[in-house]
């Protein structure tokens, strides 16, 4: 059997006339002809996700300022444009899939699974590049430190996101809530990368990392939460 | 849409009354009941309504409804379960996976010839079918990429193939269906 066939056979069983009780859409359009006013669209995408990275840098540099600029001062030039363009470029794509999270119907490039793997594969990998020094002094403590900083940081990251998209409508909230929390905690990253100074390659590689996949995990918890809502 | 949007009401009844009968038998193929169906068409549109900003003109609209009705449905699913707390899945129910294909006038015969596929693929193929949407499209109502719609189309060409052939119906649409 051809798939022109099974095509036949599909195309001839769904032509089946269907009828809707004409009650019915009269119920329909007298419930929401009270409310029927003019709404304006949301933005066009471009605009949204720039918003949203800018929010994310904004963030970043307010908490670095807060703390110092240390560990940007020790960088060279080379490990700065390095560190900055990843974090800003998976700052974009994770900004443009949250987007298309809060907007029904749009295209999607990577499932939130997908990206969370790739913005921590790709954070590893320029971090594996840039550092080695493998040394573990306080490897504990000093990297609960920074995990802690990094995640208080992608708390207002997630917050001033969420407002900026409050009219969106996500049809999986589980979903968007983790590539929300995946992009506030690239801000959290990108403000421990200005401002800590243990360069310890083993620091870096775990508890900066970290900060994405945990407020990933966060922001998932929290869309759950909000689910019914 | 865009007049919808604009606060037109001749245009949101022009629209209720074309997209209805599309997204009622999308909640039919799944829920069985037709009360059921009822009352998930008029949640959808409930919804559509409050969110009827989202949608950006110049973007495909089929997606859009069928994005916020495949979250209707999902939350129907979730509330019933609740209630229940032994909810099965369709493809479960021996009754429906197990259900040969019928006779000339017995009832839906798309759900008929789909019911051997998984859940996605069908509603993947009721998607493509029955509202004429593209892979494209489809991949944005269902959130997925274009790559895995065209692989559950493949592999729901696949089993209805291996089916269609197990049961004799290689003549031609008109060898056993309507």
């Amino acid at each position: 059997m051809k798939d022109e066939q099974v095509d036949d056979f599909l195309q001839k069983a769904s032509r089946v006339a269907h009828e809707v009780d004409p009650a019915l859409l009269k119920r329909v359009a007298d419930s929401i002809h009270s409310s029927l006013r003019p709404v304006r669209p949301l933005p066009p995408t471009w605009v949204l996700t720039g918003g949203l990275v800018l929010i994310c840098a904004a963030v970043a540099l307010a908490g670095a300022a807060r703390t110092g600029f240390y560990g940007f001062e020790k960088l060279s030039v080379l490990e700065r444009g390095l560190i900055l363009a990843t974090l800003g470029l998976l700052a974009w794509v994770a900004a443009r899939e949250f987007v298309s999270e809060l907007i029904p119907g749009s295209r999607r490039r990577f499932s939130a699974g997908a990206l969370l793997a790739m913005a921590s594969v790709a954070l590893l990998g320029m971090f594996a590049l840039l550092f080695h020094n493998y040394r573990t002094e306080h490897f504990i403590s000093a990297g609960i430190a920074c995990l802690l900083t990094g995640l208080l940081v992608s708390i207002p990251a997630a917050s001033l996101s969420w407002l900026l998209l409050r009219r969106g409508f996500a049809v999986n909230s589980v979903s968007a809530g983790l590539v929300g929390g995946a992009l506030a905690g690239l801000s959290g990253v990108t403000m421990l990368e200005l401002h800590c100074v243990n360069f310890q390659a083993l620091h870096v590689l775990v508890w900066h990392t970290a900060v994405v996949p945990v407020s990933a995990a966060a922001g998932a918890l929290v869309g759950r939460a909000l689910r019914g809502s | 849409m865009a007049r919808y949007q604009a606060g037109d009401f001749a245009a949101a009844t022009a629209l209720i009354d074309r997209v209805s009968p599309q997204l009622q038998r999308f909640f039919l193929a799944k829920v069985g009941s037709r009360a059921d169906a009822d009352d998930l068409l008029q949640d959808t549109w409930l919804r559509i309504h409050r969110v009827r900003h989202t949608y950006r003109p110049g973007e495909p609209v089929l997606p859009w409804f069928y994005a916020i009705a495949r979250r209707v449905r999902i939350d129907h699913y979730r509330r019933a379960s609740r209630t229940t707390g032994r909810e099965r899945r369709l493809e479960d129910m021996p009754s429906v996976a197990a259900t040969p294909l019928r006779e000339e006038g017995e009832g839906d015969d798309l759900e008929t010839l789909l019911a051997p596929l998984s859940e996605s693929q069908r509603e993947v193929i009721r998607m493509m079918k029955v509202a004429g949407m593209s892979l494209e499209e489809v991949a944005r109502a269902t959130s997925c990429s274009v790559g895995s719609v065209k692989q559950k189309v493949h592999r729901a060409y696949k089993n209805l193939r291996e089916k269609m052939s197990a049961m004799g119906l290689e003549k031609g649409p008109s060898g056993g269906l309507p």
